[in-house]
């Protein structure tokens, strides 16, 4: 394993923009790491630009003609001499091929996430299921292999119906995805045994249309769930992942996109939950490693769970990347006491190729974390996003917030519309969760944000939703 | 009077002369032209009997010239005389040679083709004093002496449609038919249907067609002339040609000539002569049956005496086919065998039985061609082995299939039948113990069963499902570079990295779908089942008939790259454990030219895949055509496949048809655009003559993407595309679903 000053040879070209890219930069300047950043013209007044030439001087900064184009991207990695490559989230960083490219190109850099096997192994559902299954962790009933005979599906069709029946459950429903798809494309619920041949024959033209694959997958529609995760780390040698604890993301828009993330995932010293909620979070931790190790995980990573309201935990997928809201899970840990835990600096210290240097034992957690995620957009209309200009964001630096945001706080922002509509993430700290839903209250009500579009109606944001959302975070 | 109207008699003769010969300097034309315009320039100041005296010399130096002209003639000499308007067309034979006739599908310009034009004929016979009234159907190109309308005799697709109609009128009238090629080649053009699918249905109807047929051909040019040139007797008019490719064509091809450029005289002389496409080039190597003797310079229409033999000759030769099939034919056989054109009288019409004789025999005549034209370079040995081998395959597949298959196939009805009777008797009773045995021995929850399936891992061999997943990766996946796909502008498909693009994505962009080609390696590696290519025939080899020049160092560097003796691999290989016999076209020899040995291997592989009741796949991995440099050994496979193929196909087989990258002209004109069941890759090109040649013969700017795969499956000449990724599930897919009823896994 390498030492510190070996890894302060290394320069990280950081492939990703907004929020995560300054994170990225703050974190190498931690650990003493030349970067380069990337920006394309929608983005040139983000934040990021500025804080890449505040921290890197302007030959950090690369202007490139999109984010996902990988021949550019290499292309300024080989001019700046950089030496890995940090994908962030979204883009690149669960592109298999991408990592494998990082890694075999002939000038070959290092791949700032898992390995390219890994990725692509638990980057494949059913490869993940079946790989959770070998290990007995639960997983959504249903089958774990592509489907592709009409009679086979109606068999496990009817028996997942049964199954249901059995378990007690009311009114079964169960889904049927398409084994190639992805993202909510290819999936269709069936109420009724007799209208599941006809979903079916949908589900596979569509899948034979998009994917050139007619294979589906068979599960149960879970209702009502909450949704957990646990963090993971790990070095490149496998062996020993530890986990920064759950986090409970069960706050979402109609989209199911996350709006607020609770570190831990439940809090039973506070709430009172239809089942043993301590042993559900042991469990999904426990799991996780488990599949970890099996796997030889060797960088960040989150599994995703979904627990029913009878406190059965399902293992969803396995996230292999860093994920936005590393920071709420961050911010409640300690490492051998020591606070301010920076886990994108782990992930690039790790990834660089040094040793963890600490256990589990040595990781601990204190208090409630709450991360909000503040976006221009109508909760009340179906959480459509607002484009225009802010004019005035501000905030007063409470000591248990801390912000992470590319819109700038001393002059006009345009949102560009190409990416995704994070604004900023605020992270609130509280000792219980109490003390957390106040202090998260309190920023949100002090928050100013305020802007207009180009027919002069006033900026829309999802902070009174925030606000209202905030009583019941963690209650199921 | 007189005189003015043979002094310019002779002017004709000198200016057809000076046609023929052309650019050439001959001292003979210029001495003829020189004589003749000093008679002119002398001629007021003579008087009448010197004027007689010296046209009469003048006349016999004419004769005496054109005499010697014509020993020296040279086969460019021989292409420029049939291109002469003044040579005789289809009009003069059918005014000359036949005794009545009515023009049918058309007249004139009111015609769909007016290039191709057809007639019902009588052929009127007196013995004794019987008068016999003989109706043939007459069929061949019509150049009209120039006339615009009729394009030169270039027919375009529905021309030969046309064509195949009234043949097929023929064949129920049961008539003969008599065609007459007088085409420099097919009209390049891809409509509904194009100019390669409509050539192909023509050769492989006319390889079925149960009546005589008797081809006389004067200018045989490649496609056009196949189109109606399957015949029983071939007849060639001496100074006809009969050639694969027009010799400019050739020299384009020579000098590897761009858009625009014309070849130098020199080298079109020079493929000319190295083509033998004379008369008597073809009768030598065996193409042709007859060779009728022309006038001196070319027969024109006033040279009453040569359609005197035309018709001479093709009588005969009817009489000839139908005599050589029929039961009852001793004597006037005889008889035709002693002297061509004996008086004989012989009925055209077919019994049943002759008319599966004359199949068999066409079948023969075209399958015994060009045996020379490719090398065997095996021990007489193992030849002879192989040919006993091939006579107990026979013998066996005559066994096993005919009869014991047949045998076993009845039985196993028998049983199947006896089976699904006493079904009925014992359902219930079975039903009904079964269930009281199962209530007292099994005890087991059935319901806990179908937990463990769904929630507990399942066995699953996943290995075969995982695309991406090759057996063979590509070489052109070892280089770490970008690769811009060509329809990045239109789509916007990013760079794709090249170990990606051809490793995992079998060389289709990922954006688009684009297919970049792939080596045909690829294709036998992850196809078919691992191990289980068995290369047969691979001592074939193609060689240079022709002696063309330069040709042999070509076919040598080519055999030593790919190390593969012709063009086409032939194997047997299995697909998801179903045999099928394979013919590949690579397109890394030769452009997967089809030549002498590349048809030989067709052939045979088409004739052991009929013995052994497999189903047949033509994977054209590229194909340019015919081979040029084999000149008619090369053009002769196309009749000699398609019948190759009509003959498997009738005999229940399943003949498959895949196109990857660019495949045009003659093999898909003919063996392999016959096929029921004709596939491409996409991004293959699929079409008659490319861009280039369309561009050269008609002048047409061609739109783009004019030949690619989803033009070709709206023209109905393919059924279907597909994604190269999913070929063997395809074929999986056809081989179930698809074909005759003689394919031993059915």
């Amino acid at each position: 394993m390498k030492t510190t000053n070996e890894l302060k040879k290394h320069k990280v070209l950081i492939a990703n923009r907004g929020e995560i890219a300054i994170r990225i930069m703050e974190a190498c300047c931690k650990l003493g790491l030349k970067f380069v950043a990337l920006f394309t013209a929608p983005d040139q007044h983000s934040e990021h630009c500025v804080m890449a030439q505040k921290l890197g001087g302007d030959e950090s900064l690369y202007r490139v003609s999109s984010y996902l184009d990988a021949n550019e991207i290499f292309a300024v990695a080989d001019h700046a001499k950089a030496t890995a490559i940090h994908p962030g989230y979204g883009f690149f960083a669960e592109d298999y091929r991408f990592a494998r490219r990082v890694a075999q190109r002939e000038r070959k850099l290092i791949f700032i996430g898992p390995s390219w096997q890994v990725i692509r192994e638990l980057g494949d559902k059913i490869n993940t299921k079946r790989l959770a299954r070998k290990l007995g962790v639960p997983t959504v009933p249903g089958s774990d292999k592509p489907v592709t005979d009409d009679l086979e599906a109606e068999n496990i069709a009817k028996s997942l119906f049964d199954f249901q029946k059995e378990q007690g459950v009311g009114n079964p429903v169960i889904l049927v995805k398409a084994s190639a798809g992805g993202g909510g494309m290819g999936i269709e619920e069936v109420t009724d045994l007799d209208k599941f041949r006809s979903v079916l024959r949908r589900i596979k033209n569509y899948s034979k249309r998009q994917f050139r694959d007619e294979s589906v997958l068979i599960e149960q529609r879970i209702f009502d769930f909450n949704h957990l995760e646990v963090q993971v780390l790990a070095d490149r040698t496998g062996m020993s992942p530890v986990h920064f604890g759950t986090r409970n993301c069960s706050v979402q828009s109609l989209g199911r996109q996350k709006r607020i993330e609770v570190a831990p995932g439940f809090d039973p010293t506070s709430t009172r939950y239809a089942f043993d909620a301590q042993k559900v979070l042991e469990d999904i931790t426990e799991y996780s490693l488990r599949m970890a190790k099996e796997a030889g995980y060797d960088n960040i990573g989150t599994w995703e769970w979904i627990v029913s309201p009878t406190g059965q935990p399902f293992l969803m997928e396995v996230n292999t990347r860093i994920q936005v809201e590393n920071g709420v899970s961050a911010r409640i840990a300690s490492i051998k006491g020591q606070k301010g835990v920076d886990l994108i600096a782990e992930q690039i210290r790790v990834g660089l190729g040094a040793a963890l240097g600490y256990a589990q034992e040595d990781i601990c957690l204190e208090g409630v974390g709450i991360e909000y995620r503040i976006i221009a957009e109508d909760p009340d209309n179906k959480f459509i996003p607002w484009v225009g200009r802010i004019t005035s964001f501000d905030w007063p630096d409470f000591p248990w917030l801390t912000m992470h945001t590319q819109v700038p706080r001393d002059r006009e922002y345009e949102i560009p519309t190409d990416f995704d509509p994070n604004l900023a993430l605020a992270i609130v700290w509280g000792q219980t969760l109490e003390e957390a839903r106040i202090r998260g209250k309190e920023f949100l009500h002090a928050l100013t944000l305020c802007g207009e579009n180009a027919s002069g109606e006033a900026l829309k944001s999802n902070i009174s939703f925030l606000e209202r959302k905030s009583d019941t975070v963690l209650v199921f | 009077m007189d005189i003015e109207k043979r002094t310019q008699e002779l002017r004709d003769r000198l200016k057809y002369v000076q046609d023929i010969f052309g650019p050439d300097e001959n001292s003979n034309v210029s001495m003829l032209d020189a004589k003749l315009n000093e008679f002119i320039l002398r001629e007021p100041s003579l008087t009448k009997q010197e004027v007689i005296r010296q046209l009469e010399t003048l006349e016999e130096l004419f004769r005496f010239l054109e005499k010697k002209l014509e020993r020296e003639l040279t086969p460019m000499n021989k292409v420029r005389i049939v291109r002469h308007p003044q040579r005789i067309c289809l009009k003069d034979i059918l005014e000359n040679v036949y005794d009545n006739y009515t023009e049918i599908g058309g007249q004139d310009d009111y015609s769909i083709d007016p290039s191709m034009l057809i007639a019902r004929a009588y052929v009127t016979r007196k013995r004794g004093k019987k008068v016999h009234n003989q109706p043939v159907m007459v069929i061949g190109q019509e150049k009209g002496h120039g006339q615009e309308f009729r394009n030169g005799g270039s027919v375009k697709p529905w021309g030969n449609a046309k064509a195949l109609h009234y043949m097929k009128v023929a064949e129920t009238e049961n008539i003969p038919i008599h065609t007459y090629i007088f085409t420099p080649g097919s009209y390049p053009i891809e409509d509904y249907p194009g100019a390669a699918q409509q050539i192909a249905k023509n050769l492989y109807e006319m390889a079925g067609l149960k009546v005589p047929i008797v081809a006389v051909i004067s200018e045989g040019g490649s496609g056009g002339a196949e189109a109606i040139g399957l015949a029983d007797t071939r007849i060639m008019m001496s100074h006809g040609y009969y050639s694969v490719i027009s010799p400019e064509g050739a020299a384009a091809i020579e000098g590897r000539l761009r858009g625009g450029q014309r070849a130098d005289l020199k080298l079109i002389e020079r493929c000319a002569d190295q083509l033998k496409m004379t008369a008597d080039d073809n009768k030598t190597m065996g193409y042709i049956d007859w060779k009728i003797h022309e006038p001196e310079l070319g027969a024109r229409p006033e040279h009453y005496d040569f359609f005197r033999k035309l018709r001479k000759a093709v009588i005969a030769s009817t009489d000839e086919i139908v005599l050589n099939v029929s039961g009852m034919r001793m004597l006037r056989s005889f008889a035709l065998k002693r002297h061509k054109g004996a008086n004989v009288y012989v009925r055209w019409t077919l019994s049943t039985r002759a008319k599966e004789r004359l199949l068999w025999v066409r079948y023969l005549k075209f399958r015994r061609m060009a045996q020379g034209a490719y090398l065997d370079k095996r021990h007489w040995f193992s030849r002879g082995s192989e040919a006993l081998g091939e006579v107990c395959s026979s013998l066996y597949s005559y066994f096993r299939y005919d009869l014991l298959g047949r045998q076993r196939k009845k039985v196993s009805e028998l049983a199947e039948d006896v089976h699904a009777e006493i079904q009925v008797v014992m359902g219930r009773s079975a039903r009904y113990w079964g269930k009281v045995l199962s209530k007292l021995f099994f005890k087991k929850d059935k319901k806990e069963v179908d937990k463990e399936e769904l929630t507990t891992l399942t066995p699953w061999n996943g290995s075969d499902q995982n695309l991406g997943q090759w057996q063979y990766i590509s070489p052109q996946a070892k280089e770490d570079q970008s690769i811009t796909c060509p329809n990045a502008g239109v789509h916007g498909c990013l760079d794709q990295w090249a170990p990606d693009l051809f490793g995992e994505w079998a060389g289709v962009c990922s954006f688009c779908g684009h297919h970049f080609p792939m080596e045909y390696q690829w294709y036998i590696h992850n196809i078919f089942d691992p191990g289980s290519v068995r290369e047969i025939f691979s001592e074939i080899e193609s060689i240079n008939p022709l002696q063309f020049d330069g040709f042999d160092l070509k076919l040598d560097e080519a055999k030593r790259r790919t190390g593969h003796k012709c063009g086409c691999m032939t194997f047997e290989a299995r697909i998801e454990g179903t045999t099928v016999m394979v013919a590949m076209f690579m397109a890394a020899f030769r452009g997967g030219s089809v030549g002498a040995a590349e048809g030989e291997k067709f052939i045979r592989a088409m004739e052991r895949a009929r013995k052994k009741q497999l189903p047949f796949l033509s994977y054209v991995h590229g194909t340019a055509g015919i081979r040029i440099q084999e000149g008619v050994n090369g053009v002769i496979q196309m009749p000699r496949c398609t019948m190759a193929v009509r003959r498997y196909s009738e005999a229940g087989g399943l003949y498959l048809v895949l196109y990857d990258t660019n495949s045009y002209a003659g093999p898909v004109a003919s063996f392999l655009g016959c096929s029921p069941y004709q596939f491409a890759v996409r991004s293959a090109n699929v079409g008659f003559a490319g861009p280039g040649v369309i561009k050269e013969t008609t002048g047409l700017d061609i739109p783009p993407n004019y030949h690619n795969a989803f033009q070709a499956l709206s023209r109905g000449h393919i059924q279907g595309i597909w994604d190269r990724r999913e070929i063997r599930h395809n074929l999986v897919q056809s081989l179930q679903t698809m074909g005759g009823r003689n394919l031993y896994y059915r």
